[in-house]
Order: structure tokens, then C-alpha cells, then sequence
């Protein structure tokens, strides 16, 4: 009896301690459960409406028109954005303007609160949550040919406006180093303003302040041709960092370095006044980049105290049979801890326009009115043309006080009438 | 021992969720577009042209047309060629837009003391009249008269635009002017303007 009562006595802490072992466990069953499935309600819980698609076609513009309908929400203006690029280099200049003046509508409306930016800012989402505009440089392509498009129907005070809004797009006036820098931008801005009458030395001015490439010529307003040239391939994005946080750039490349131009009896040579790869990888950093960069953190912190307070449950755990509670314990916030770090997601966003080209150029001459062979030759470095990218253009001449607006790309398709 | 050990891991989980949700940067969810008054200082800048813009800066100019004294004391119902708008700010809009709120809104309340001519209809009119010149149509007068008639006013305005861009947002002040020329003498017979700020910034994630 007293061996049973001795025993009982010796049981009875064991058996307290089991029951309240039992409580904790519980309860920590259930905090870790409903952590679980707040996490996993939290990953559900997208506002996405968009519909499955299936494959798509290849052809970027009638998978922009697609995408855009039946695609992801917040993808819509990268379909527009491709769509548009490829649209211009066909000539199909209506497609591209209804993928672009969405694209100008939405740049000039995005300010003020955004259910997706907002998630995009949180730990538990990708920064590609957030609705796709681009980067500043994105922003300024997709002004910059709207531009084109409104010079092309006559209207050049619009073309003009879109200039001025690449340029600004382009801007983060945080340092005066990061400021719109476009050559390009400045130099179209100040020749529709010569040819509305206006004064367009201020803008030819700071367009010809800073050249990094080719310097633009003095302005001929009678010139009524216009050739709007690109070539290369532009700066594509990829994730860096331990995590993916760090939006960074594989620069582009091409083997074009400048653009011949014949038409009647002008032969004109051109170089690159703009280099995307120059415009993507200069503005300074963004906001977004300090919350990825503490996302980041987030995530590697979380996770080094997960790992430790692992560990330390299970050395205490291992070591002390008094410290079992304890123990566990820690084991449970070193899991929850683990927990957190899996489903923060600090990764940059890293969709982009990737039909962008690399140099934007420009060139004007004067023709009389009526029907031209244009060819335009894009060289290499040895200004040698490269023969597959050689274009053959029929352009009609508008009658006096209107401009034939011309855009051509290494891309785009040939022979052209125009 | 093993409450001070719970204390340490419960704290950590809380310090866990807190950084999770600091995102260290100022207004991360951005400020919405205010419409203010033009004399009115605001804390950044600004957005684009707007229905609302159009509308209240097109009533200001009918308004202010109705009550000048060449048009509203004219012997004759003066007659008023619309001229394109030009635009100089950095949004791209549709500039007709202005003058045909101007002109339908003029049309609507001053009950015939002036009249617009159709100058952006010339082609259909020319074609119509040389249609009536041989024969093709059946004509109402002689059509080798012309009765199209001049403008007495040319009637245009201009869309200014002033921008800034800071860390704090974007702002933009767009000046509306619109004019009433004299077509015979060149006088500038009334000239007005509307005034709008805008201001705005986007959210961190776009910055």
C-alpha cells in the first residue's frame, strides 16, 4: 500500500503536469491551426475576376486584345503595352491606339489609393499583386507612342502633350540627378511647338544639354516628313537578391547602332538619341524597393528565430525534463515564427514590356506632296547595314501645313505603304 | 524559468506580426485627387482635364459671351466661326470638345442673337452645292450664288498647363483662355479664362 500510495504520490505531479501539458498543446494546436488557416484564407482571398485562358495565340497583338478582356485584372495594361508595340511596327496603328489610350488614361489616373498596391505593399503578398503601369521608362514608352499615333492624325499639340507627360513619367524629382532625362522627349516637344507657332528653343535647349549618344540637329520646321526610328532589344527585369527582392535589369543589346534614311534626294544618318537601357536603370530607387527590402528582412528574420527557437525547444526539451512546457513552447513560436517567414513573399515584381526596343531616334525631312520610296537602312557599329532588318516604304505626302509622320522599327514589318 | 521563456516567445511572435505590417515608408497608400480652387494653395500637384472641368469652364465662357456688347447690341445677328483649341498642356484631350459645349450651350441660351457657321462641315457643304450646280440634286435657289457666309467673330481658346512634381505628388494648374476676335478688325472683343489645380500622389508601390 504504501509502495501504491508512494507511487501515487510520485504520479500525481506527472499526471498534473500531463493534463496541463495536454491544455497547452491544445491550445497551441489551435493557435497554430487557425494561424494555418489564416494564412491560407489570406492566400484565397484574391479579389482576382479573372477567368482561366487558355494558351495563347503568339501574336502579341490579338493576345493583347484577348488578355485584356479575359486576363488578369491587374495584367491588363501589360497586354495593352505589348500589344501596342507590336501593333506599331505592323502599321496597324488603330490597334495600337486602342491599347494606348487606355494606357494614357489609366498613367494620368493613377494617383490616390489602390486595393492592389495596397496588397502589393503587404508581407503576405508578391509585389506583382499590384496593377501592372511599369516602370517609369514603360510609362514614358507608352506616352511616347501615343505621341506618334496624334502627330499622325494631324494633331500634333496632342503628340506634344503625350512628350511632355513621357518626360514627366520619366521624373523623380526626389534628386534633381533622377529628373526627366529623355533627348527624344524634349527635342519632339520643342519642334511641334515651333510648328504650332510657338517657341521651341527652351526644349531643344535642354534637349541638346546633355547628349549621351547622338546630338540632335537644329530644327527645320518646314521639314513634312517625319521618321520616328527604333532598333534593338530593350532592358528586360529579373528578380535579385536572396529572396528575389531586388528588381534588377539584364541590360539589352543591338547589334544596329544607327539608321540611314533615303528618300528623293536626302540621304540622312541618325543615331540613337535615347537608350532605354540608360532610361530603366538611372532613375534612383523606388519606394516600393524599401518594403520589398523589409519584406525581406521580415522574411530572414523570422525565419533565423524560427531556427533558434527551434533549436532552443528542443535542447531545453532535451536537457531538463522540468522545462517540457517550456519546450514546447518554443518549438510552437519557433514553427509559427517558420510559418511567417514561408508566407512572406518579398519578391519583385518582375513583368515588364518585353517588346520594348533599346534606341529611339528621330529624323525630318522635306518632301513634296504625293506618293515616295523611302528605304531605311539600320547599320552596325562598322556602319554597315545589317541586311535582314533593311525597309522598303511607299509614303503618301500630305498637301502643305500637315507632316507624314513615319514610324519605323528593325522589327517592323516590310514592305510598307503608308 | 518557463514563464519568462513563454513571455520571450510570445513576445517575439508579436514583434514578428508588428514588422510584418511596417512598411517604412511615408503615405505608403498614397492621397486621393482633390479638385481645389485655382487660388487655393495645395500640398502637391495634380491630374488631367475632366468632365467637371469641362463643364464648369464651358458655362463661365457662354455666360461671359452672352454679355458682350458687340454680340448682344450687334445690329445684325453676328455670325461666329469656331477655331480650333490649342493645347498646351502635358494631357492629350479632345480639344472640339470645349468649343462644341461653348457653341451648343451659346445656341441654347441666347435665343438667336448669334449664330455659328458649320466650317468643319465645307467639304459636305461643297460637295452638296456642286451637286445642285449640275443637276444632280434638285436646288431650292440658284447655286451658282454663294451664300455661304463669313464670320463676323472667330471664336478660339488655348489650354495652358503648369506642372510640378515633387516626392510629395504631382501637381497641375491648367489656365482655360478663350477669345472672341473681331474677324474684320482683328480686335480681341472678349477674352476670358478659367482656372483649375489638381494635385495627387500615387501610391509607394508605383514610386
Amino acid at each position: 500500500m504504501r509502495r501504491i500510495a508512494d507511487q501515487a504520490e510520485n504520479e500525481a505531479p506527472l499526471f498534473h503536469t500531463t493534463m496541463r501539458l495536454g491544455c497547452v498543446q491544445k491550445a497551441v494546436r489551435l493557435a497554430v491551426g487557425g494561424m494555418l488557416a489564416g494564412f491560407l484564407f489570406a492566400g484565397c482571398s484574391s479579389s482576382s475576376t479573372g477567368k482561366p485562358v487558355a494558351g495563347l495565340s503568339g501574336d502579341p497583338i490579338a493576345d493583347g486584345h484577348r488578355m485584356m478582356e479575359a486576363g488578369k485584372p491587374e495584367d491588363r495594361l501589360l497586354w495593352g503595352y505589348r500589344g501596342a508595340a507590336a501593333a506599331m511596327r505592323r502599321g496597324q496603328y488603330s490597334d495600337a491606339k486602342r491599347f494606348l489610350d487606355e494606357a494614357v488614361d489609366r498613367l494620368n489616373g493613377m494617383l490616390g489609393r489602390d486595393r492592389t498596391a495596397s496588397k502589393a505593399r503587404s508581407a503576405f503578398y508578391r509585389e506583382s499583386k499590384k496593377t501592372f503601369y511599369g516602370e517609369p521608362y514603360e510609362r514614358a514608352m507608352a506616352f511616347y507612342y501615343r505621341g506618334i499615333l496624334y502627330w499622325m492624325d494631324g494633331e500634333p499639340d496632342n503628340a506634344r502633350a503625350c512628350f511632355r507627360s513621357a518626360q514627366l513619367a520619366d521624373s523623380d524629382l526626389k534628386a534633381e540627378s533622377f529628373s526627366g532625362d529623355y533627348v527624344i522627349m524634349d527635342y519632339l516637344d520643342g519642334l511641334a511647338s515651333l510648328k504650332l507657332g510657338a517657341d521651341g528653343a527652351d526644349a531643344f535647349k535642354r534637349a541638346t544639354a546633355r547628349p549621351r549618344i547622338a546630338i540632335p540637329p537644329a530644327y527645320d520646321k518646314e521639314a513634312n516628313v517625319l521618321f520616328f526610328v527604333e532598333f534593338g532589344m530593350g532592358p528586360a527585369k529579373v528578380a535579385g537578391g536572396e529572396y528575389g527582392e531586388l528588381l534588377q535589369y539584364r541590360l539589352g543589346n543591338s547589334p544596329v547602332q544607327s539608321v540611314r534614311i533615303r528618300a528623293g534626294n536626302y540621304d540622312v544618318e541618325a543615331g540613337p538619341y535615347d537608350d532605354l537601357n540608360f532610361q530603366a536603370t538611372t532613375r534612383g530607387g523606388r519606394a516600393m524597393d524599401r518594403i520589398l527590402e523589409r519584406k525581406a528582412d521580415v522574411k530572414r528574420s523570422t525565419d533565423a528565430i524560427g531556427d533558434a527557437a527551434i533549436i532552443s525547444g528542443a535542447v531545453v526539451g532535451a536537457t531538463s525534463r522540468d522545462n517540457e512546457e517550456a519546450a514546447f513552447g518554443l518549438l510552437a513560436a519557433g514553427l509559427v515564427s517558420k510559418i511567417f517567414s514561408a508566407v512572406t513573399k518579398p519578391e519583385a515584381d518582375t513583368r515588364a514590356w518585353d517588346n520594348l526596343p533599346l534606341f529611339l531616334t528621330f529624323a525630318a525631312i522635306r518632301l513634296p506632296e504625293g506618293r515616295h520610296s523611302v528605304s531605311v537602312e539600320f547599320l552596325d557599329a562598322a556602319r554597315k547595314p545589317v541586311a535582314t532588318f533593311s525597309k522598303q516604304l511607299q509614303i503618301t505626302v500630305p498637301p502643305a501645313g500637315r507632316d507624314k509622320v513615319v514610324f519605323v522599327s528593325d522589327q517592323s514589318a516590310t514592305p510598307q505603304n503608308l | 524559468m518557463n514563464r519568462c521563456l513563454i513571455a520571450c516567445a510570445s513576445a517575439s511572435c508579436l514583434a514578428l506580426l508588428l514588422m510584418g505590417c511596417a512598411s517604412g515608408v511615408q503615405n505608403p497608400k498614397g492621397i486621393p485627387v482633390t479638385q481645389m480652387n485655382a487660388d487655393e494653395r495645395g500640398f502637391v500637384a495634380g491630374t488631367g482635364v475632366e468632365s467637371q472641368d469641362l463643364v464648369a469652364v464651358t458655362d463661365k465662357m457662354a455666360r461671359s459671351i452672352l454679355g458682350v456688347r458687340q454680340v448682344a447690341s450687334a445690329a445684325s445677328t453676328p455670325r461666329i466661326v469656331l477655331e480650333p483649341v490649342i493645347n498646351e498642356t502635358r494631357f492629350p484631350i479632345n480639344k472640339d470638345i470645349f468649343l462644341t459645349r461653348i457653341r451648343t450651350q451659346l445656341n441654347s441660351k441666347s435665343a438667336g442673337r448669334m449664330i455659328f457657321l458649320a466650317r468643319e462641315q465645307m467639304a459636305a457643304l461643297e460637295n452638296e452645292r456642286k451637286l445642285k450646280q449640275t443637276g444632280a440634286v434638285t436646288s431650292s435657289s440658284d447655286p451658282n450664288v454663294v451664300e455661304f457666309r463669313g464670320g463676323d467673330f472667330l471664336l478660339t481658346g488655348k489650354l495652358q498647363g503648369l506642372t510640378t512634381k515633387t516626392k510629395a505628388g504631382t501637381s497641375d494648374y491648367i489656365l482655360y483662355s478663350f477669345q472672341l476676335v473681331d474677324a474684320r478688325t482683328s480686335e480681341i472683343v472678349w477674352e476670358d479664362v478659367a482656372e483649375i489645380k489638381k494635385q495627387g500622389l500615387e501610391d509607394a508601390a508605383y514610386r
